[in-house]
């Protein structure tokens, strides 16, 4: 019993495959043996848990699927704007910045073309 | 729903082309007012407003192949067509530059001194920081290839380092050459030999500052789990654009610094 836990606590601090045959190795192992191994592998999960607990950051979220779900949501949205809020605050500064800078560059360059008077 | 019965992507309607379109507009005009008014409020606009564009108009492409599915294999290839015609006209860009070296170096005139690098001028050492760019970039090169390799084979962790190795070398480079600039002996304004060495290294720099931008993008894409085994056509696109530059970079080296010294 203490074997096959030791054995699945070690597969999910190492995200290994333990095979069937792993269990049978130590399972024909005489006792002796056995307890020497558990007290080796037990050192090396805790030092695996020290190592990957303090320098390992915590593993990233796969958000893939929920952005799938948003963005495949039949909702008429444009995909700039399917995003949310963020997306029509970024697009109307984007398009007030077009409209402006097109009547800024206009004026511009009129005022650049049209002599001026010296005094 | 209505469904479509062909593999082919029929875009939502977009306001970036327009967008993109004027910050083209502003940004050229503003350079004009710049040269001759000494404002530079109009090319600044331009600037944020280019920035803008292409960060929505990218971020929307990443929305319809990685999450919206629309990226099927003939739209890739269409994918794949672009980016191998837009390196190519990259290509003839260069081309230009490489044309005005050689026309002025290979028959220099008397006003040079009937001599390349013309008199007066003490051309950089090819042996010294050139030839460390050169080591830099091959080794992005082969660091690039383990990235594609990894992602291949679905070895996250090896993609992601070797991938931020790539444009660590990459952001090496850069500073590397940026000291160079510095430290040069002769300027832009040295006759045909600072303009050939500065607008010809000039513009490469800023395409390795490109490719780096790119491949930190799809360092990005990679550690949000956005790739694939099978697909991930951004890294690719950005791995073809960094070989092109690597490409570049051996071509300069061989012409400008070590022939033209």
């Amino acid at each position: 019993m203490r074997l096959s836990l030791l054995i699945v606590r070690q597969s999910r601090l190492k995200k290994k495959e333990v095979t069937f045959s792993t269990v049978l190795v130590l399972k024909r192992l005489p006792e002796g043996e056995v307890i020497t191994m558990f007290r080796h592998l037990r050192s090396l999960q805790q030092v695996s848990r020290r190592t990957l607990s303090s320098s390992a950051r915590r593993p990233l979220e796969n958000k893939v699927p929920h952005k799938q779900k948003l963005f495949q949501e039949d909702n008429g949205m444009p995909v700039h704007l399917k995003g949310g809020s963020t997306d029509a605050l970024l697009y109307r500064a984007t398009m007030a910045l077009t409209v402006f800078g097109s009547g800024y560059v206009l004026y511009t360059l009129i005022d650049a073309a049209l002599p001026k008077k010296k005094n | 729903m209505a469904h479509q019965a062909h593999a082919y992507h029929m875009v939502d309607p977009s306001p970036w082309p327009l967008t993109g379109a004027i910050a083209a507009l502003l940004m050229t005009s503003g350079l004009a007012i710049w040269f001759h008014f000494h404002s530079t409020t109009l090319m600044t606009l331009g600037l944020i407003l280019l920035l803008l564009t292409m960060y929505q108009w990218w971020r929307d492409i990443i929305r319809e192949g990685t999450f919206q599915g629309h990226h099927t294999p003939p739209v890739q290839k269409g994918l794949r067509y672009g980016m191998i015609l837009f390196i190519t006209s990259e290509v003839f860009f260069f081309l230009g530059f490489f044309w005005a070296f050689y026309h002025s170096s290979l028959a220099p005139t008397p006003e040079l001194g009937g001599c390349w690098p013309p008199t007066g001028i003490t051309p950089l050492d090819p042996f010294e920081v050139p030839l460390l760019n050169t080591a830099v970039l091959l080794a992005s090169g082969v660091t690039v290839t383990w990235a594609h390799h990894s992602i291949m084979e679905g070895e996250r962790k090896q993609a992601i380092q070797s991938l931020a190795l790539t444009i660590l070398l990459g952001f090496y480079f850069t500073a590397l050459q940026a000291m160079e600039y510095y430290e040069a002996p002769f300027t832009i304004a040295d006759g045909v030999y600072g303009s050939t060495f500065f607008v010809a290294t000039g513009f490469h720099g800023l395409h390795v500052i490109i490719g780096s931008t790119f491949l930190a993008v799809c360092l990005l894409r990679q550690i949000q789990y956005h790739f694939t085994s099978e697909h991930h056509f951004g890294f690719e696109a950005a791995a073809w654009y960094w070989h092109f530059v690597d490409v570049v970079w051996l071509f300069l080296y061989v012409s400008i610094y070590w022939w033209g010294s």
